[in-house]
């Protein structure tokens, strides 16, 4: 654990070490539709099929989705008689390497495996897959920037890409972290943490949840959530950190976890209502020029 | 009623609820689904998707702490819905309810009695028939058919006894590729189609092999929805003279909400090809193909496909037509059939003019400037594009120049 001196003065202001109050998230930018829908399916280009996108940065982190589908399941053996398939996978740049670790093979890190996992698990909660029996939904995720939190902005970006390429879902699906740690000998709980928090709150710099243990002191946590914040339901918590401080420590990262989600929601909302409003505009000559692509 | 028209909601967001199937009833329409309006709290943890990727011993934790987010979306919509709703039994007193009971289109579900409500699942603009309440996403990327549709459409495969149409008018994909998709991609039965002479039959396995003959792979067609299959395959067909083989003109496409549906998607713009010229390309004739006889009508005829392919074309002079009753004289009753596949037939071997080529162009790229601004394609909106870019004295290859998009689309924006 490293000891933040220039931490530990902000703190006696209530600021983080960016400058933030604890529960203030970082700056959140939306693009929906970030690359053009291309009709071509057949190509090999990485953009061919897309059917929506989004670029979302958190911050420093900066995460491109791409969708593609729904379509025909390449293998017989993936299809679902009752649903689609949802495929998604997670890569990085290799210009964002996951802070101090070395550079990793991007196809076989476990670290993204693991985090593709858990982006499907909190998709699936929502998408409503029974609607496209025997076809398959890809969700491709880029992260092109990360500062920490990367599993969080992929969510947020892939809902939002979802949305863009008009596949129903329940409801949207919102992530955020929370983080606590002992900051100049008082706890704190913080919202939406950057890379530099995470590694005071999980003793490592993993780009998503650091590995468990490490030099953390007992009580720390970090916990990055994703809710469906308009009927209140998590879809993933994943806490990696021992909890010396019990049940309820972990409940009350969790609270401050899902109003960073509801703030989260928020900015999405106004994205894809500007983005909607501004096309249905134009399709109706009603707006200001807006060029597409 | 109109209150609810044009109001944009995003996923999640209720519209509208009814207490039994009396009182204020809806019915569930394209981008909402229906589910049972939470009443009691006993079954907070039983939704296996709770806590779905976080570590399994954490369940409990997390139903406590439910109810925040549930409450304030909730006060929003009611918001929404109080306003947009004439009937009495829209009012959800259950905000405190913090679980969802089932999914959203379970038939078990439905069929357990209780208030349900009516959720929006795509973001896009409020639509409502009297009870039908559906919600149209603003842009959508796919195309789902509806039967009657034109299509222009691209043979990607044969086999089978039916072709493979692209709606997405994407070449065949040269190799294995995965991601063809069903979506895309619509079915023409053999029995779909007109046997060449017209004549009606029972298909055979002649036929089936002479398939290739009618359409082969990377034509262009125009086609028309026979029927929407259960898995949204499309089934079309090109039973009718107007449907077929497209060749001799130019293919665009643009995303399929820009096409609205009208009542004739085979649509002329008249007074594109400037006359001056025509004449002017009659010399070098060293071609296979006929020269033009210099008579041309000066229009092009657009198909506007549903599935966001058009395809622009010369519009067949009619003069043609006249000269081909006059050599059939001694029978001048032929069959409709005959003579429109004759006259598609010089069509397609006819050299077009340079001046064709240039207002087939033009009507093109006026196209394309209305897909940048993601303007509605209407025969209109076209020829307005296509006048002021006349009126302005814009260069056909300057048309797609972002300074002249944005003046010569000017007029589509002030209507």
């Amino acid at each position: 654990m490293t000891s933040l001196r220039r931490t530990d003065i902000l703190s006696l202001i209530h600021l983080r070490s960016d400058g933030r109050r604890p529960n203030e998230i970082r700056h959140m930018s939306c693009h929906l539709g970030a690359l053009p829908p291309t009709t071509d399916c057949g190509s090999a280009l990485p953009t061919s099929g897309c059917s929506g996108s989004a670029l979302v940065s958190m911050g420093l982190t900066q995460v491109l989705c791409v969708v593609r589908g729904p379509c025909d399941v390449g293998r017989r053996s993936e299809e679902l008689p009752d649903r689609a398939t949802l495929e998604v996978t997670m890569r990085t740049t290799p210009f964002s390497p996951p802070g101090d670790r070395r550079v990793t093979n991007p196809s076989t890190d476990r670290r993204l495996i693991e985090q593709s996992h858990l982006l499907q698990t909190a998709l699936s909660a929502s998408i409503l897959l029974h609607l496209f029996p025997k076809s398959k939904i890809s969700v491709a995720v880029m992260v092109l920037a990360d500062d920490g939190g990367r599993l969080e902005a992929s969510i947020n970006a892939a809902t939002l890409a979802l949305m863009d390429a008009g596949i129903p879902l329940k409801d949207m699906v919102c992530a955020c972290s929370a983080g606590r740690w002992n900051a100049g000998g008082s706890d704190e709980i913080v919202v939406d943490l950057n890379r530099r928090e995470i590694q005071a709150a999980t003793g490592s710099a993993g780009g998503g949840g650091g590995a468990p243990g490490g030099g953390g002191t007992s009580d720390t946590i970090y916990l990055p959530v994703a809710t469906m914040p308009q009927r209140g339901t998590v879809v993933l918590a994943q806490c990696e950190s021992r909890l010396s401080g019990g049940a309820e420590a972990f409940g009350e990262v969790l609270e401050v976890a899902m109003k960073g989600c509801q703030m989260v929601m928020e900015i999405m909302a106004a994205a894809v209502r500007e983005r909607g409003a501004g096309l249905w505009k134009a399709k109706e000559g009603k707006a200001d020029v807006i060029l597409v692509d | 009623m109109d209150s609810l028209k044009n109001h944009f909601v995003l996923p999640g967001q209720v519209l509208a609820t009814s207490h039994s199937e009396t009182q204020g009833g809806f019915l569930r329409g394209h981008g909402t689904y229906i589910e049972l309006v939470p009443h009691d709290q006993h079954d907070n943890d039983d939704d296996p998707r709770d806590n779905a990727g976080g570590s399994s011993s954490l369940g409990g934790m997390a139903g406590t702490s439910k109810k925040r987010g549930w409450g304030n979306s909730s006060d929003q919509s009611n918001v929404v819905m109080r306003s947009e709703h004439d009937g009495g039994g829209d009012n959800d007193d259950d905000d405190d309810g913090s679980k969802q009971s089932g999914e959203g289109e379970d038939a078990a579900a439905l069929l357990r009695v209780g208030p349900q409500r009516l959720i929006a699942s795509v973001a896009g603009t409020v639509q409502r028939v009297n009870k039908l309440i559906s919600v149209i996403p603003s842009a959508p990327a796919v195309y789902t058919g509806q039967v009657g549709d034109l299509i222009v459409g691209r043979i990607i495969g044969v086999g089978g006894s039916r072709w493979r149409v692209s709606l997405t008018c994407s070449p065949p994909s040269s190799g294995s590729s995965s991601s063809s998709s069903s979506m895309r991609e619509g079915q023409l039965p053999l029995s779909g189609v007109n046997l060449p002479g017209g004549v009606q039959r029972i298909r055979t396995s002649e036929d089936v092999l002479a398939m290739r003959s009618l359409y082969r792979e990377g034509d262009l067609l125009t086609c028309e929805v026979q029927n929407v299959q259960k898995d949204g395959t499309l089934i079309l067909h090109t039973r009718s003279l107007r449907y077929g083989k497209l060749e001799n003109g130019v293919l665009t496409t643009v995303p399929p909400s820009l096409v609205g549906r009208r009542k004739n998607h085979f649509v002329t713009i008249k007074g594109v090809i400037s006359s001056e010229e025509t004449n002017g390309d009659k010399h070098h004739d060293d071609s296979v193909m006929d020269v033009d006889d210099g008579e041309e009508s000066g229009n092009v005829d657009v198909y506007l496909g549903l599935n966001g392919g058009i395809w622009i074309q010369r519009t067949i002079p009619p003069q043609w037509e006249n000269s081909l009753h006059g050599s059939l004289d001694q029978d001048s009753r032929a069959p409709l059939a005959e003579t429109l596949q004759k006259l598609r037939q010089r069509h397609a071997n006819t050299r077009v003019s340079a001046s064709a080529r240039e207002g087939i162009a033009r009507v093109r790229n006026a196209i394309d400037c209305l897909r940048l601004v993601h303007c509605q394609i209407t025969p209109e909106s076209i020829e307005i594009v296509v006048k002021t870019s006349l009126r302005e004295g814009v260069r056909v290859k300057d048309m797609l120049r972002p300074e002249f998009i944005v003046k010569i689309t000017e007029a589509t924006r002030s209507r």
